[in-house]
């Protein structure tokens, strides 16, 4: 008997069964522990409830989350509108895109330092650098996107009489849609990254924060249970993107499957 | 009769670098209202160059393009297109009446006048009620009626296709051709098509521009006077539908002798 991939629960399972197991391993292998590096699951599990379900999310969690989210949502818009009008002219990304590459070339968390100098540590410093950080491949990304756009569906649209600023919005973005989510993907994984690091760096209070401060403080299983609330969040996140990216892109995903 | 674009004196010459190609050497017709001209000529003498100039896609480097009176600078008002290839002149993210109403918003339609003009244009050309589907989850000759319903739902005075049925298979083509006569004698669009099909130029229009030569000269104009309605099995095989075609092949192959046709 073979199992049916196009099932989705048996897809569910498939997948399911390992991270089970690896708990299962952890849990019992851990039970008996002495080492202080690396408590017992069981141990790590308690604390997680008595810390995170609620107490510590809205000192440590929500501000992490605000931060995060204000910082994509800023970088994204600011990266498609550049990029977009960057794009557009063959003058304005000839003259740009060196700095631009130079700046992209500066791993996400060198440039942290940098926005501390500037913004302090609080949150102000912590949206501006998510922002800083994902404004960039999202332009990067725009800027080729919407000069690869298909003649025809331009000059359909230009026939039509549709404005520069028509096409740029109802043509060249939405053909493009399928790039520019990929380069959203990669955003919202730099912006977590970053988020963290900002905390770890400029240390005060957020996930990351709390788990440096935790680790300096020689406090291991509350260290542990915010690594492992970083793992959720980030894996939870990844999974709501592939949600909405989904949704936005039936057109796309419904279109591939035809042509297969 | 009056003229519904009069095409004066036009000359392109395409110029990269120092390279220049001469495409077309001073073309001019007036196309009348209501008629349907079909442009032919052999691949690559220059039709779709011509197609973009008619459609101020791109400007003529001489002589000018006129329509309602006044030199085209851009594409004018009152004009749709079906290009060849609808698979990329559909916007694949927009559902069939999102589609057709991107050029009705453009034209700043009532949203109630937008729905009823996207049904009859649906309608007509034999899509009613498929407004939710998507181009990809359609064949490739429903695609291009969608195309041809985009142009219509416009109402449009010039209707401008270029190859329109050369991507599809030849029973799909015939229906499409069918259809064009249908709503040609429902709306009396004035119509031009650049094709590359002798048969079918003859088939659905009144008058034919033949292109010759390097560059493209009008080498031959030929009136088709086959009655109306017309249809595939009567119409093709009509001697006069022959004769015609035969006359065209021989223009747009250079055969023709020089000798002005007899009576």
């Amino acid at each position: 008997m073979t199992l049916n991939l196009n099932n989705r629960f048996v897809r569910f399972f498939i997948g399911a069964w390992v991270p089970v197991l690896i708990i299962y391993i952890w849990w019992t292998w851990s039970a008996t522990s002495g080492n202080p590096y690396f408590p017992p699951l069981s141990e790590i599990w308690a604390m997680f409830q008595y810390l995170w379900i609620f107490d510590n999310v809205p000192t440590n969690l929500v501000p992490t989350l605000q931060n995060l989210f204000v910082g994509l949502a800023l970088g994204i818009t600011l990266g498609v509108l550049i990029g977009a009008h960057l794009g557009l002219s063959r003058y304005a990304t000839r003259m740009f895109m060196p700095i631009i590459d130079f700046i992209r070339s500066i791993p996400a968390i060198a440039k942290v330092p940098v926005f501390i100098i500037f913004f302090g540590i609080d949150s102000v410093m912590r949206i501006a650098v998510i922002t800083f950080v994902v404004m960039f491949p999202v332009m990067v990304a725009t800027i080729q996107a919407v000069r690869s756009t298909d003649e025809t569906l331009i000059d359909t649209a230009r026939a039509f009489k549709l404005s520069n600023f028509q096409i740029l919005w109802q043509v060249r973005l939405p053909s493009a849609s399928p790039q520019l989510f990929a380069a959203f993907q990669l955003a919202v994984q730099i912006a977590f990254l970053v988020a963290i690091a900002a905390e770890i760096l400029g240390a005060g209070f957020g996930l990351g924060a709390f788990t440096k401060i935790a680790q300096d403080s020689f406090l291991i299983v509350e260290m542990w249970t915010g690594v492992i609330l970083i793992g959720l969040v980030g894996y939870a996140l990844f999974l709501a993107f592939e949600i909405v990216e989904r949704y936005v892109l039936r057109w796309y995903y419904g279109a591939k499957k035809i042509d297969a | 009769m009056t003229t519904a674009i009069n095409i004066d004196d036009v000359s392109m010459t395409y110029t990269t670098g120092k390279v220049s190609n001469h495409v077309l050497d001073r073309i001019s017709y007036e196309v009348q209202e209501h008629d349907f001209v079909s442009i032919v000529g052999p691949s690559g003498v220059g039709k779709t160059t011509l197609l973009r100039l008619l459609t101020g896609l791109m400007p003529p480097t001489s002589g000018k393009i006129v329509i309602d009176g006044k030199a085209i600078s851009g594409p004018p008002e009152g004009l749709a297109v079906v290009l060849q290839d609808y698979t990329r002149s559909l916007m694949p993210w927009l559902n069939v009446e999102k589609n057709l109403a991107m050029p009705l918003k453009r034209l700043k339609v009532p949203r109630a006048e937008m729905k009823v003009r996207i049904d009859e244009a649906l309608e007509e050309v034999g899509l009613g009620g498929q407004n939710k589907r998507y181009p990809w989850q359609l064949s490739g000759g429903m695609q291009q009626r969608v195309s041809i319903a985009r142009a219509l739902a416009t109402r449009p005075k010039i209707l401008v296709m270029d190859e329109p049925f050369a991507s599809v298979d030849a029973q799909t083509r015939f229906s499409l051709e069918d259809l064009v006569l249908k709503i040609r004698a429902d709306y009396g669009i004035t119509t031009l098509m650049v094709t590359h099909d002798i048969d079918e130029a003859v088939y659905l229009s009144d008058h034919i521009i033949v292109l010759h030569g390097k560059p493209a000269k009008v080498s031959d104009l030929v009136t088709v006077d086959l009655p109306f309605p017309r249809s595939q099995v009567q119409t093709r095989n009509d001697h006069r539908f022959a004769a015609l075609r035969t006359r065209v092949y021989e223009q747009v192959q250079g055969l023709a002798s020089t000798e002005p046709e007899g009576a």
